[in-house]
């Protein structure tokens, strides 16, 4: 296990990723269970909502678009933000919009990774945050 | 792409946990009926019925959701003793809009060869009831064939004193947060003291949920509850494991220990 995947109490830091593509949530979950966090995955916005509701997490990756009618990860984010200031947040995005971008950052993304992501850049984001947690 | 809902509403994702509700009358312990807890997708974080039902409840689909856990439970219930009674956990919202919820479940217990008569529905009330007519309606159509009706959860959320002379229920099931600890609490035995006594005007029985020690159970007999729902007195577990411990034979008539749970596998009593 990566040490970087540890929370000072030696537990591992969770990670809630949301994305509607089952494909890729299944790399990236793939990805990060192996570099030792605890990965959670929704494909919606309401799934998402409970396991925020019940869980903790350190991490929070969002699509920001989260089905074909609505940029469901600009609710996501402000969630998250209503629970917990703790939760960091990291917004994937296919699109270029600065508006878009400026919005997401208002309601409380701590970082953007365009889409589709390299899975070491993901990996690397996450580090950073949960380093900068610490 | 299936989704989580799509899941959830096949029968055969859900499971079903059964939790005895204890008749207590001078020390003597009989088993009166199970409560039916359904258990979301296994190896998922939905597999807990709060988190379960949270989600449902957020996609606004209790009602579609209801149905399936029927089925799960009927399945279930075949394999209980002919004489056991089941309680279920239904959604107000399911019952107060024009689903069709009574005629299924009437149709569906019946393809099941399971008499109406051994099922009491616990509504579940999280929203503001919007169609009180239309609840009530089919509560009248439950109970005059034979259904009993519970009121859940009843002193939190919306299982308040309107739902108490609406619905009329034979049962209110007081919440585990009036009852755990009562034995040292003066304020929650005013509470069970209240209830107890309005549930005799209203010709209702009391169900306290969740007591947590021997002094509990006993200080609730002083006040005159004698269903008693509670882990300590059995938790919540599988059709198999209750029979593998022999609880459901001859529960008429045994004498539940104390204590039971020790050695049996655990399961997370989060009701819905």
């Amino acid at each position: 296990m990566w040490l970087a995947a540890c929370s000072p109490a030696g537990m591992a830091e969770k990670i809630l990723i949301i994305d509607d593509d089952e494909q890729l949530l299944s790399a990236y979950r793939e990805y990060l269970s192996e570099r030792g966090y605890e990965v959670d995955c929704a494909q919606e916005l309401e799934e998402a909502q409970t396991l925020l509701a019940f869980f903790p997490y350190s991490v929070v990756i969002t699509d920001l678009r989260l089905s074909k009618l609505a940029f469901g990860g600009l609710d996501v984010i402000k969630h998250v933000r209503e629970q917990t200031l703790q939760s960091r947040v990291i917004v994937l995005t296919g699109y270029g919009w600065p508006e878009l971008k400026s919005e997401a950052s208002a309601s409380g993304a701590d970082t953007f990774l365009q889409k589709p992501a390299r899975l070491t850049d993901l990996g690397a984001a996450v580090d950073m945050l949960i380093g900068a947690k610490a | 792409m299936t989704s989580l809902l799509e899941t959830i509403v096949d029968p055969r994702a859900l499971s079903v946990c059964f939790q005895p509700i204890f008749e207590i009358r001078d020390g003597v312990r009989l088993i009166d009926s199970v409560e039916a807890l359904i258990r979301g997708p296994r190896s998922t974080k939905f597999n807990r019925a709060d988190i379960l039902f949270d989600y449902v409840r957020r996609k606004r689909a209790e009602a579609a959701v209801d149905r399936s856990c029927v089925v799960a439970i009927c399945n279930a219930a075949q394999l209980l003793p002919s004489h056991m009674r089941v309680n279920i956990n239904v959604h107000a919202v399911t019952l107060d809009h024009r689903s069709g919820f009574v005629e299924f479940f009437k149709r569906h217990t019946k393809e099941r060869s399971l008499r109406l008569e051994r099922f009491t529905l616990e509504i579940v009330e999280h929203a503001p009831t919007s169609n009180v007519p239309q609840l009530i309606d089919s509560l009248v159509a439950l109970r005059d064939s034979g259904v009993r009706i519970a009121l859940d959860d009843v002193g939190l959320g919306q299982s308040n004193y309107r739902m108490m002379l609406d619905c009329h229920p034979q049962y209110f099931k007081l919440d585990a947060y009036f009852v755990r600890g009562v034995a040292q609490d003066a304020k929650r035995i005013a509470v069970v003291r209240s209830l107890v006594a309005l549930a005799g005007t209203l010709e209702s029985t009391v169900v306290a949920e969740g007591a947590s020690s021997e002094d509990d159970l006993s200080r609730l007999a002083e006040l005159g509850v004698t269903f008693m729902q509670a882990n300590i007195l059995c938790p919540a577990m599988p059709l198999e494991e209750l029979q593998r411990l022999g609880h459901l034979e001859g529960a008429q008539a045994s004498h539940a220990p104390s204590g039971a749970a020790v050695g049996m596998e655990m399961c997370v009593v989060a009701q819905h």
